[in-house]
């Protein structure tokens, strides 16, 4: 199981660092909540959709490119994906101050999920890839990856990646169209988002922190396998 | 089942750091409210007012244009247009947004469908034309007319007001950030309601859309085809069959899903869609423009959407219009203007079953979008409704005027004649600012 003060620390240590910098980054506050209350723990705040009741239409082809396991060795950010399955993909930074924590809470939720549906859990992967390389080398999601990972072996996997360099990360931050910008303070304004990413390479859905309800985006993870197992109502186009 | 462990320390923490940030977004800003709640917002107060404006024949170049007003106190060009970009002959301009990410401003025609995409990041104050949609009609499949520009995860939510035959039957028409189609979700009819429980009918009509994301609610309005909104108003108002083809309906969808679940009825064209901002305010509110009248529209405590009219605007017997509406971020608020007494009206919405007028003033001859800052302290109102529909001779003034709102008056801060400037008719306004983009 995850270990939770670890776990704990790191998330209070995320809230500690998003006050000293009066809240939010600058440039990361969104509209979105509607005064959004705390993710509920217990279950979803709506009825989720039926998977296989809807459609996901592909958005874009998903953006691969040379990134390095918590190990340091080299693999394309789209292995696992072509291997089939289907992938979440997060983009985040460890040092981060507000989001990042919570979008992590949310990943680690949707793992504890989807660890009670076996059949999905092996046929889905999460991933979270870090657009820090300078600060996040693959020792540093090694250890972050220790407080947010479960050990339950039901759980799905989940890969904590991260770039060789900028000129690597380049390329795949604009093919999601995810931009990053270096604030005085050292901290990287971002707007957060996830990807939901079919066997096919392509972006099915993209999810805001908002959206990011575990429940929903494993329903959307079902609706997909379904669709790749051609026994469900919902396709692409 | 989902969610059954209890609370770590670490889900805790997330938790309080959640309630924190929540506390952090509450309404200090001062970004413009009535925006989608997936956008990036401005913290600091507005530097720019981008105008997406319709051209005029012989007045300047003639030329749609989206136009950079200075709304920096201080700045040697306060309250003054210091900036356009012409996009090439004129299009019924009209509505607009930004993506999530706040970097481009989408801004529509509804004559001939074609979509502007703006880069407003690289030079805020100056934007920059860099894409042009010009098969909307064919890509979605015939939707036609695209209406406003709403910002989702990564894609903007593009509701139609018409079709490729140009009647009322209208579509929902999602984009990439990158300019790509995505999908096409039609209104739901009563020939085709789509799994939907109808109240009344399904007309099938579009106006507005809007998302309650912590209730996986989108909210849509209804107003009239290309038949009818490209014809001279005085003209239309004549033909009494074409009267009967305007909007009667709200729909209620599961917006993750995509799938509309009630049709509403809301009789007299309701347009723009408000929805609350707090926590427990699950309600949204809309004005109908021939019945000028204000609606709630409300989820109850089993999940059920039901729509009621709460107050009237002005004297409903002198069809004053209502248009544009803006809540304010405190849910206390609501601005309402009308278009043919040029008025706007404030209401104070702190029990939305009793909306109570607390201030009107006529702002010019003609009146139509209202936006106001996320303090509540700044006010913009422009006048133009639609090319054919706006005011002849003297009346139709064409301005932009920004106003400070101290909670019990509007006083001046400046006013731009969008006609003696030669820019044109000053539409839908959205608020820019530079340190959006670390600049």
């Amino acid at each position: 199981m995850r270990p939770a003060p670890l776990l704990g620390l790191a998330a209070l240590g995320a809230c500690a660092a998003s006050l000293a910098h009066t809240g939010l980054a600058p440039n990361v506050l969104a509209h979105e909540g509607h005064g959004h209350p705390p993710r509920a723990e217990a279950g979803a705040p709506f009825p989720i959709p039926e998977p296989g009741s809807y459609r996901l239409p592909p958005i874009k082809p998903a953006g691969g490119g040379r990134v390095l396991d918590e190990a340091g060795r080299p693999r394309d950010l789209l292995d696992d994906a072509r291997a089939g399955g289907v992938t979440v993909l997060a983009l985040i930074y460890t040092r981060c101050g507000d989001v990042c924590p919570l979008a992590s809470a949310d990943m680690a939720r949707l793992q504890d999920l989807a660890a009670r549906d076996p059949a999905a859990a092996r046929r889905m992967r999460l991933v979270t890839l870090s657009f820090d390389p300078e600060h996040d080398t693959p020792e540093v999601m090694r250890s972050f990856a220790a407080a947010w990972r479960s050990a339950d072996p039901a759980a799905p996997a989940w890969a904590f990646l991260t770039a060789p360099g900028r000129a690597e990360l380049a390329p795949i931050l604009a093919a999601y169209g995810q931009r990053v910008d270096a604030g005085p303070d050292g901290s990287l304004s971002h707007l957060f988002r996830a990807f939901l990413i079919d066997s096919g390479g392509r972006v099915r859905n993209i999810y805001s922190l908002d959206f990011f309800e575990p429940a929903l985006v494993l329903a959307d993870i079902r609706t997909l396998l379904l669709e790749e197992a051609g026994s469900g109502a919902a396709r692409g186009r | 089942m989902p969610g059954i462990r209890a609370m770590t320390p670490g889900r805790l923490a997330s938790a309080l750091c959640a309630a924190t940030v929540l506390l952090a977004a509450g309404p200090a800003g001062a970004d413009e409210t009535c925006q989608s709640p997936y956008m990036v917002k401005i913290t600091g107060v507005e530097d720019f007012v981008y105008v997406w404006t319709l051209g005029v024949e012989g007045l300047g170049d003639g030329s749609d244009k989206l136009v950079t007003v200075d709304a920096r106190e201080g700045s040697p060009t306060f309250g003054r247009p210091i900036h356009a970009v012409p996009v090439g002959g004129r299009h019924e301009a009209h509505h607009g947004g930004f993506t999530d990410d706040r970097r481009q401003f989408w801004a529509a025609g509804l004559s001939d469908s074609r979509i502007f995409i703006f880069n407003v990041a690289d030079d805020p104050a100056k934007p920059r034309l860099v894409k042009v949609i010009d098969d909307f009609v064919e890509r979605s499949g015939g939707a036609a007319g695209p209406h406003g520009a709403y910002a989702l995860p990564g894609r903007m939510l593009i509701p139609s007001l018409s079709n490729r035959d140009g009647t009322g039957r209208a579509a929902l028409v999602e984009y990439s950030n990158e300019g790509e189609y995505v999908a096409t979700h039609w209104l739901p009819t009563d020939a085709a309601p789509n799994g939907a429980t109808i109240e009344a009918r399904a007309d099938g009509y579009g106006y507005d859309a809007r998302v309650l994301p912590r209730r996986n609610v989108m909210l849509t309005s209804s107003f009239t085809g290309l038949e009818n909104y490209m014809r001279p108003l005085g003209d239309l108002m004549k033909d009494a069959e074409a009267m009967k083809r305007f909007g009667q309906t709200m729909v209620v969808w599961d917006f993750h899903a995509r799938q509309p679940r009630t049709v509403l009825s809301v009789p007299g064209v309701p347009l723009e869609i408000r929805w609350a901002w707090g926590p427990q305010n699950t309600y949204a509110f809309t004005s109908t423009a021939l019945t000028s009248k204000l609606w709630l529209v409300r989820e109850d405590g089993r999940g059920a959407w039901s729509a009621k009219a709460v107050a009237d605007i002005g004297d409903p017997s002198t069809l004053p219009v209502p248009v544009d509406i803006s809540l304010s971020a405190d849910d206390r608020t609501l601005f309402v203007d009308t278009f043919m007494d040029g008025t706007t009206r404030v209401f104070d919405v702190s029990d939305p079953d009793r909306p109570r007028q607390i201030y009107e003033k006529k702002i010019g001859a003609q009146l139509n979008m209202v936006s106001q800052s996320w303090d509540g302290k700044r006010i913009y109102y422009t006048s133009s409704l639609l090319a054919n529909w706006d005011k002849t001779g003297a009346e139709n003034e064409q301005f932009l005027k920004a106003y400070t709102w101290d909670g019990k008056a509007l006083a001046p801060r400046f006013a731009i004649d969008f006609t003696a400037e030669r820019l044109g008719r000053p539409h839908m306004m959205a608020f820019g600012a530079a340190s959006l983009y670390g600049k």
